[in-house]
């Protein structure tokens, strides 16, 4: 009887808690999963191991005095999202870099802290540990010696690395990280350069349907195989033979060859491309080739962004060459017709290499969680 | 008026030598060399010549001039000859184009004790300038099949150990 009273009291307790208990146990639960998801996630330490396919070769570009890092390209992910890295906290990296752009900003010229526009089009970010030359005129022999023109460039971030470093050093967070990173706190314009370029080193795209058709695990439609054709043929007019030449500049697994050429957009340009540094006239209006990966994604098109579609872009290669002192020699006599000036595709032509180009398209690198702002990620990283 | 068109003259004459010295490239040769060399047209005129005949992108054959690049790499104290030999046989050149373009040749490739077949910087093609988009000096590679090698706009040479 007096065990029944007990139980009895018991559950009168219970139910006339249950609400509260639910509610602790909802809370405690709730607790738990959250410690556990940040601790979870610590800065990897190490070094990084860069993943890529065996077709990309391994002629790569690090600098012996600045090896990647997992804690390096971490601070560099969390500096290239970095407002604080420009005048007034107005731009960060990815301000002129958008991800989901392949960044690009999808501008023909992008706007600075002076609300001037820059000079040339912003150039994606892919694959660069491949790269040796940077920007448009290939001025920049490394990622390092690149990352720190924009930032200090009134008309882009404007703001001097020594400033950068010093307003970063009043956000506790980084002294962290910069000790993780570089074995002490001390926050230097050099160690923020070399951590961006270390992030910036970890951007490989390796996943767009040209790729997989490369290791045997897409099947291109009739359109795309008919444009890769057209894109990898030279043209021989007098044998019948028609091609779209692409693949003098473009070719590879990569869709980047290191290459400076003027491609007859003008006969007078405005923009002397890299006979402003060398002086030399048959370097004039030469520009970098830029790499044709996510290409659908990064218009508008050329060093001043002047051409808005792929469509115009292919217009331009196959009917509207200029003739000039400097224009490169690929683009001299090739031409689908016999005796022709100018390449000559036909419509249909045009439709099946941009069938090609949308095969460049890699859609897991422009989503990828590792690229993006870490302050947005869902996983935050514990310090 | 004699003045004047003295003046004229002389502005002209200007005008068309800076457009000439303008277009012309130079070839620096560098790496593991003893004396690092910078070959303007003028410089490579004064070589000895010869002439190489091979087919270009048109299918017919054309004779091209210039130095054989071994003259050139010994000028600048490269290990050719009896000096090619031991670790020195893992030595390469790289030329590289001003288009960014670039290709390598073991130094094996290039003695005349190794091999009769001739390599050249040519700076003429039937004996006229080469054409415009072709750059001051070309490489051409006698009997090669494919001109990939066959390198144009000639800016540099640089002479490393394969590694």
């Amino acid at each position: 009887m007096i065990l029944k009273n007990e139980r009895y009291k018991a559950v009168n307790y219970l139910k006339s808690h249950r609400k509260g208990l639910l509610i602790s146990l909802l809370f405690i639960a709730v607790t738990l999963i959250s410690i556990l998801g940040y601790t979870d996630n610590p800065i990897p330490l190490g070094p990084y191991k860069f993943e890529y396919p065996a077709n990309f070769g391994n002629r790569i570009n690090i600098p012996p005095d600045n090896p990647t890092t997992q804690q390096g390209v971490y601070l560099g992910r969390m500096l290239f999202y970095e407002t604080k890295l420009s005048a007034h906290n107005a731009l960060s990296c990815a301000s002129c870099h958008k991800q989901e752009l392949a960044f690009t900003d999808g501008k023909a010229f992008s706007r600075g802290v002076d609300f001037k526009l820059t000079s040339r089009n912003s150039m994606s970010l892919v694959n660069l540990l491949w790269a040796r030359k940077f920007f448009w005129d290939g001025r920049a022999t490394g990622l390092e010696a690149q990352a720190v023109i924009p930032m200090s460039n009134p008309h882009e971030m404007g703001q001097d690395t020594a400033i950068s470093a010093k307003k970063l050093n009043s956000d506790k967070q980084y002294h962290a990280l910069f000790k993780l990173v570089y074995g002490d706190e001390n926050i230097t314009g050099d160690r923020i350069i070399k951590a961006i370029a270390q992030f910036e080193r970890t951007l490989i795209s390796a996943n767009s349907k040209y790729d997989q058709y490369l290791a045997n695990k897409y099947q291109p439609t009739t359109d795309e195989l008919k444009g890769m054709e057209l894109f990898n043929r030279s043209p021989q007019a007098d044998k019948g033979i028609r091609g779209a030449n692409c693949t003098h500049c473009h070719g590879g697994a990569k869709n980047y060859m290191e290459l400076f050429h003027n491609n007859g957009l003008d006969s007078i340009p405005k923009d002397k491309g890299i006979e402003t540094l060398t002086g030399v006239a048959t370097d004039r209006a030469r520009f970098k080739v830029p790499t044709l990966r996510n290409i659908a994604l990064t218009a508008p098109y050329m060093h001043d962004g002047r051409f808005k579609t792929l469509n115009q872009v292919l217009d331009h290669y196959s009917d509207h060459v200029l003739q000039s002192p400097a224009l490169s020699s690929v683009f001299r006599g090739e031409s689908n017709e016999i005796g022709g000036k100018q390449l000559k595709l036909d419509p249909e032509e045009k439709k099946q290499i941009i069938a090609f180009l949308n095969m460049l398209t890699d859609s897991t690198f422009v989503t990828d969680p590792r690229f993006s702002d870490p302050r947005l990620s869902k996983n935050k990283t514990k310090l | 008026m004699k003045a004047f068109r003295h003046l004229i003259f002389f502005t002209l004459f200007g005008i068309l030598f800076n457009t000439v010295i303008s277009y012309a490239q130079s070839v620096k040769v560098t790496g593991e060399v003893a004396i690092p060399l910078e070959l303007k047209l003028t410089d490579v005129a004064q070589m000895p010549q010869t002439t190489v005949i091979r087919k270009d992108k048109d299918g017919k054959d054309h004779s091209y001039s210039g130095v054989i690049l071994a003259t050139i790499l010994q000028k600048a104290g490269v290990t050719l000859g009896k000096d090619l030999r031991g670790e020195n046989l893992t030595k390469f050149i790289s030329v590289e184009a001003s288009d960014g373009y670039q290709v390598i040749f073991a130094l094996a490739e290039l003695d005349k004790d190794f091999t009769d077949r001739n390599i050249i910087l040519a700076s003429t093609i039937d004996g006229q300038p080469l054409p415009q988009g072709d750059g001051t000096f070309r490489i051409i590679v006698q009997d090669e099949k494919k001109p990939a090698r066959c390198i144009k706009q000639v800016t540099g040479i640089k002479v490393a150990f394969a590694k």
